[in-house]
């Protein structure tokens, strides 16, 4: 494993990244309508729940990777066939990402521009970052990730004058299924994709710290998701909600006076780079250690490549991928982010006096 | 076509000279060539205007088989 170590703060911008990512403009609770303040309270708290257990089996696995926790609980083969599958799953994700920024930035910054152009420039200097390791990743979102609520709260204060402040009633007008719905949407986007981070705890320099950073960033980035959802709300209405492609930019275009459309696509460039970096760190040094090769940054240009292309040829358009985010992918994403971690967790409690001894 | 495949080519160069420098294990050569050519087949593929099944069809087609989404 590379020697490198990350502190408190560091984990918690990425983590903060990470959950911010590409939810800034696919909103997976729109499915809710009004009603989505709801879905993200219930689904931000067993969201948070799912990632304290990430963060347990971490605890209770001390610096161990989720491969070497993978091999250790599940024997060396079958763990490694686990292991592929998450590998693959990290890559899946990352290249998710990295189409729904080529999609945004070529609808509605650079329409003239061929995605794949976006989509490339985007990957070289995530890439960059990845090879730079764990470390340079987490400095970087140290610096960059302030920049996000600021210009989240710019425009949301902004807004205040042509607000429409009852744009959120009548409250479960159709009935709470929906909500449910939403909410399990938004247990597995983006909170259940921090699974990612089982190969990032054990840098973290003071592992005691780690429910508490978790819990942090978990709570502040839900907390800033409602905020959004109510600016949006208050300033478009169910109505244009629900029919909106990319909300943060129609709400972006009500502004007075000036264009903050550029202010979504720096949230998305820092957040979305940072989700796209921490999944592409975590397959690499998954699929090294898998392989028993030493320097993980001897594949990750490979696996880059690979979730380039990925991302252009999942699906034909911007329909296809929201359609398919929304109906497939959190039933897809169950097993690698609640089944197969919740096994772990209580694999791993019979290790909590070796877990404290190591502590100590 | 020729396009991708340079690019390919210019990608697998600047690797290559890293790892000829380094002398990394055969493994790694094994593997990155693996991605790399699983992804340069793709690309032809999409750029000639075939787009192979792909894998969010298949997790697709996996789920609605068991019966979870229809």
């Amino acid at each position: 494993m590379e020697k490198t170590r990350i502190s408190k703060i560091q984990l918690f911008t990425l983590l903060s990244g990470f959950l911010f990512g590409s939810t800034v403009i696919v909103a997976p609770v729109a499915g809710a309508k009004n009603d989505a303040w709801i879905s993200m309270i219930i689904g931000g708290t067993c969201g948070i729940l799912l990632m304290l257990v990430y963060a347990s089996i971490s605890l209770l696995n001390p610096s161990k990777t989720l491969v070497d926790i993978l091999r250790e609980k599940f024997g060396k083969v079958p763990g490694s066939i686990v292991g592929v599958l998450y590998v693959w799953y990290f890559v899946h994700v990352a290249s998710l990402v990295l189409r729904d920024y080529g999609e945004f930035i070529c609808t509605v910054t650079f329409p003239e521009t061929p995605m794949i152009v976006v989509i490339v420039i985007f990957a070289i200097v995530v890439l960059y970052g990845v090879n730079s390791g764990i470390e340079v990743i987490g400095r970087v979102s140290e610096l960059l990730m302030p920049v996000i609520p600021v210009a989240v709260l710019i425009i949301t204060f902004s807004l205040f004058t042509i607000s429409d402040f009852t744009a959120f009633l009548p409250v479960l007008e159709r009935g709470m299924m929906p909500v449910l719905d939403a909410a399990f949407s938004y247990i597995t986007f983006p909170f259940g994709e921090t699974v990612a981070f089982l190969m990032v705890y054990p840098h973290l320099n003071r592992m005691e710290e780690i429910r508490k950073t978790v819990l942090t960033s978990a709570v502040i980035l839900s907390t800033l998701g409602v905020i959004i959802f109510f600016r949006d709300i208050f300033v478009l209405g169910t109505e244009l909600l629900s029919r909106a492609t990319f909300i943060p930019h129609v709400t972006s275009l009500v502004f007075p006076e000036i264009n903050v459309d550029p202010l979504i696509d720096i949230n998305l460039m820092i957040a979305g780079g940072i989700k796209i970096s921490v999944c592409l760190y975590a397959a690499s040094t998954a699929l090294s250690q898998l392989t028993g090769i030493e320097n993980y940054s001897w594949l990750s240009g490979a696996l880059t490549v690979f979730c380039i292309v990925l991302s252009v040829w999942q699906f034909e358009n911007v329909l296809e991928l929201f359609t398919w985010t929304d109906k497939i992918w959190p039933f897809y994403s169950v097993p690698f982010q609640i089944i197969i971690p919740l096994v772990l967790f209580v694999m791993s409690l019979p290790d909590r006096k070796k877990a404290a001894n190591h502590k100590d | 076509m020729v396009l991708i495949v340079l690019v390919f080519a210019l990608f697998i160069v600047f690797d290559m000279r890293k790892f000829v420098r380094i002398k990394v294990p055969a493994k790694v050569y094994v593997l990155y060539f693996a991605i790399v050519t699983a992804s340069l087949v793709v690309s032809l593929f999409l750029a000639s205007g075939k787009r192979p099944y792909s894998p969010a069809k298949v997790i697709e087609a996996a789920i609605k088989f068991i019966g979870i989404e229809k």
